[in-house]
């Protein structure tokens, strides 16, 4: 980790980026609130990746009318196993199996092997061809039709993946909440770091924190970067002992400033409260969403997946960010809890 | 290399004691013990208070007092801990540019080497060697997710302390 050095700006070639980059830290909260957009999910990368394709041997059929009898034989015969994402049949094509099923050693063609194996259809095909064909499953509706060209495709569509896909993932509410609780985050780190516009943001790596109970609409806590201090003090570090403190616990001495906490609720319009201590108190993060000015260093990422917060929203990527940037723990199937990763911001 | 282990067993066993995941964990410089914690998760009510980050807390705390450069006083320390560093350890670990971990068993579940290969995402990385008296280390944890049965003999722990 590297002190932060603010420099001043090295030049003023008149660019949009640099004018954008000048952008005022009031105007940049501003445009945070009152966007049209909404944070985006980050999921997977088998999500977003075109699908790997492999051959496959397709038979021309002479007569429409062999081939429900064609369809039984071949599935009994030469099922698809693993390739059952692929429709067995279109128009007059059939789908025998993959190139690499045949012993590539003896070098017998697709037409030898059904005159050996399955000789009662050896007579049924015009020609047979090779095609290239979606290896795994479309998981998305994108995928699924951009494959479409190649092959007919079963699909499932999950509706959670494409709503959450989508350019409107939240109602307008939800997504206004989202981006009010991101802007306080700006707004925290332009009170504690003198931070005047938008470059001076992308000069440092100041970040913040604010922890938000969905189900009361409300924040539990509040946390600043102090890492130049004390290197294990990140925000979302920081964020977790808060709420431990919120539930008897926590071991840091550090808090966020009273007036500022007034100046926000002004400003913002929110409220701070928890359910500790009720009937419903939560277990640790368990229900709370985390939104930080920039994406978590891995130590941060794998202590919200200890924390087992339910949503995190970043602003800016991270070199060594754990949840975009370096890997995606949120997609480590084996850990024992998984949220949801939210960006988009700007 | 063995008695800085044992002692890890040591407060792995109080931390067992203490109904958390029994985790011992010793910082060392030049061979010798410069901080010693375990695991506080379920006292602390804080899922991050790891042995490792007890130790980092209790080592900045000593040179914040004493003025020493954290930074080049990390680079010496070789850290002894009865189980894998998790995730979040080994990150933390890397990012303070420790020189060495010695750990006792395995992480099957949160593992900074096994889960996730953390040293790929640093370019300097510590030396990780594991499987020093692993098997303690094992049967600690073993009592202790045996133990989430309230029924389970709690003195039992103490007397294995010793053996
Ligand atoms: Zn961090
Ligand atoms: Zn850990």
């Amino acid at each position: 980790m590297e002190p932060p050095v603010k420099r001043n700006r090295i030049d003023d070639s008149i660019n949009s980026i640099t004018i954008k980059n000048q952008t005022g830290i009031d105007n940049l909260i501003d445009s945070i609130i009152n966007s049209k957009n909404q944070p985006q999910i980050i999921l997977g990368d088998e999500y977003y990746q075109t699908l790997p394709l492999i051959k496959v041997f397709i038979g021309h059929v002479k007569q429409p009318k062999d081939i429900s009898k064609l369809f039984e034989i071949l599935n009994d015969k030469l099922p698809l196993k693993h390739l059952l994402h692929l429709k067995r049949v279109r128009k007059k094509d059939i789908l025998l199996s993959p190139v690499s099923f045949l012993n590539s050693d003896t070098q017998e063609s697709i037409q030898e092997y059904i005159e050996r194996n399955i000789p009662e259809i050896k007579d049924c095909f015009e020609y047979f061809r090779e095609a290239t064909v979606p290896l795994t499953p479309p998981l998305t509706r994108k995928q699924y039709m951009e494959n479409l060209r190649h092959w007919s495709l079963n699909f499932h569509p999950n509706h959670y993946i494409e709503t959450i896909m989508s350019d409107q993932p939240f109602k307008q509410s939800e997504a206004r909440n989202h981006r009010i609780y991101m802007a306080l985050t700006f707004e925290i780190v332009k009170w504690y770091f003198n931070i005047k516009s938008y470059e001076d943001i992308l000069q440092s790596d100041f970040s913040a924190a604010v922890v938000v109970d969905p189900t009361i609409n409300s924040v539990v806590t509040l946390a600043v970067d102090n890492r130049h201090e004390h290197p294990l003090q990140h925000p979302a570090m920081l964020a977790i002992d808060n709420v431990a403190k919120t539930q008897e616990g926590g071991v840091w001495k550090i808090d966020i400033d009273d007036t500022l906490k007034e100046d926000l609720k002004e400003k913002f319009k929110i409220q701070y409260g928890t359910r500790s201590g009720t009937a419903e108190s939560p277990y640790l993060c368990t229900g709370y969403y985390v939104y930080l000015l920039r994406e978590p260093c891995i130590m941060c990422s794998m202590g919200l997946v200890h924390a087992r917060a339910k949503k995190i929203f970043f602003s800016l990527d991270t070199p060594l960010g754990g949840l975009k940037s370096k890997t995606k723990l949120q997609c480590i199937e084996s850990l024992n809890h998984r949220f949801e990763v939210f960006t988009g911001f700007l | 290399m063995v008695d800085h282990m044992r002692r890890c067993l040591e407060l792995a066993a109080e931390a067992l004691a203490l109904k958390e995941v029994p985790v011992g964990c010793v910082f060392t410089v030049n061979g010798q013990i410069i901080a010693e914690s375990k695991n506080s998760v379920n006292a602390t009510h804080n899922p991050t208070r790891h042995a490792e980050i007890n130790c980092i807390d209790q080592i900045l705390e000593y040179c914040r007092l004493n003025n020493i450069d954290y930074k080049l006083y990390f680079k010496n320390v070789i850290v002894y801990v009865t189980v894998e560093p998790c995730i979040m350890c080994a990150a933390a670990l890397n990012n303070l540019n420790i020189r060495e971990v010695v750990y006792g068993c395995p992480n099957d579940r949160f593992g900074g080497n096994t889960v996730l290969d953390v040293s790929n995402f640093y370019e300097q990385n510590y030396i990780l060697n594991g499987n020093l008296l692993a098997d303690e280390a094992m049967m600690l944890l073993k009592e202790f997710y045996k133990g989430i049965n309230p029924n389970a003999p709690e003195s039992k722990v103490k007397k294995d302390k010793k053996v």
